[in-house]
């Protein structure tokens, strides 16, 4: 019962961050991010219908199916979702508070529409990736339970919507109430993690195919110190890539792209 | 290699591919609303092997092993499979990620 409450929640969480950063930033600029706004909700939209093509395909036919190609999918879709959250932060970076600078240095419409379209690209993977689990839990939990429980059961998945909803306002708030310079830092560095818990991810499911190589594997077990499969280690895991049992091909990957990361956000830094 | 030859071995690797992926030791564990069972098995090390898992609950359950990279999202009644890669000597923890308190080990050796 508080379990549909809480799986609810964690799993919106991810498109939550994405959606509810990007959407403070869009309101805060001029008439340009507005036009953005409707990437977003159109992004929503695109990804609330992933998932539910999604939760078909985990609850109908593709029980029995080699599931390589299914490793792949979700493997490209948080790679790629990595790569525009990354793109997203330099963009947003680049033209700090504002997108008028952006209109003044002559950055064409066309470019400014790539943009808009990786937007709605990178939100509607967010929303759906994690979306169709939520589809398949909830439909799963509603058509197991007695017709007596249902109500609590309709009240719980609401009460993590609205939990959901919450953290959505306190994002928007959040952007309110602290100086912009500190809400963005601290957003950008809230979203650089979870591009790289994707990347560590998308690669992983990579090599537990066999389609790239480990190298070393396991480099070393620290489930001792943290266990990466409860509580505290458990959402280290979720949202920053953390592993007990890391891959040297997986960890060295992950140091390279946060050193790619903090080296090019510096450089974009400094000029803004 | 001419195209044809091409998908002439492309298709042998596949049936060669299935029939490996026949003879894989394979071992079972069964979710049920929160309880997850056998809690502790024994798997090869060096090999792949297979898992194949049931969802015999009314909820559904996620298998998930974050240490053997593997997770798997099974409606009630619904059974499936993941093939583990080789695996280097160790224990790996699994979990039904819908009901966290559902925790087995892999003692791969």
């Amino acid at each position: 019962m508080d379990q549909v409450l809480f799986i609810v929640w964690r799993e919106s969480v991810e498109a939550l961050l994405v959606v509810g950063i990007l959407y403070a930033w869009l309101k805060a600029s001029p008439a340009a991010g507005r036009r953005g706004v409707r990437y977003l909700w159109g992004g929503v939209a695109a990804g609330l219908a992933l998932s539910g093509l999604l939760a078909l395909g985990i609850l109908g036919i593709s029980q029995f199916l080699s599931d390589d190609g299914q490793e792949y999918f979700q493997a490209g879709m948080a790679l790629v979702a990595a790569a525009l959250i990354v793109q997203m932060v330099y963009w947003m970076k680049k033209h700090g508070r504002t997108l008028k600078r952006e209109l003044e240095s002559g950055m064409s419409e066309r470019v400014q529409q790539q943009n808009w379209w990786g937007l709605l690209v990178l939100v509607m993977i967010a929303v759906g990736r994690e979306g169709s689990e939520t589809v398949v839990f909830l439909y799963g939990t509603v058509a197991g339970a007695d017709h007596s429980r249902m109500l609590g059961y309709a009240g719980a998945g609401l009460a993590g919507l609205l939990l959901a909803f919450a953290t959505f306002w306190l994002l928007q708030l959040g952007g309110k109430i602290f100086n912009w310079r500190r809400f963005f830092q601290f957003t950008e560095i809230l979203l650089l993690l979870l591009a790289g818990a994707l990347l560590v991810s998308g690669l992983e499911r990579l090599v537990s195919i066999g389609a790239l190589p480990g190298l070393v594997d396991p480099l070393w077990d620290s489930s001792g110190l943290l266990d990466d499969s409860a509580g505290i280690g458990k959402l280290l895991a979720d949202f920053a890539g953390y592993r007990s049992h890391p891959a040297l091909l997986v960890l060295g990957l992950w140091l390279a792209y946060w050193i790619a990361a903090v080296g090019v956000l510096r450089r974009v830094g400094r000029k803004a | 290699m001419t195209m044809h030859k091409f998908w002439v071995v492309l298709a042998a690797a596949v049936l060669a591919a299935g029939a490996h992926a026949e003879d894989l030791p394979t071992f079972r564990v069964t979710i049920k609303d929160g309880a997850i069972s056998p809690t502790r098995f024994e798997a090869p090390a060096g090999k792949r092997f297979k898992i194949e898992i049931t969802n015999a609950g009314k909820s559904p359950a996620e298998f998930e092993s974050i240490q053997l990279r593997k997770e798997k999202v099974l409606g009630p009644g619904v059974t499936s499979f993941v093939v583990v890669n080789a695996t280097s000597p160790g224990e790996y923890v699994y979990f039904d990620d819908f009901h966290p308190q559902a925790r087995g080990t892999v003692v791969v050796k």
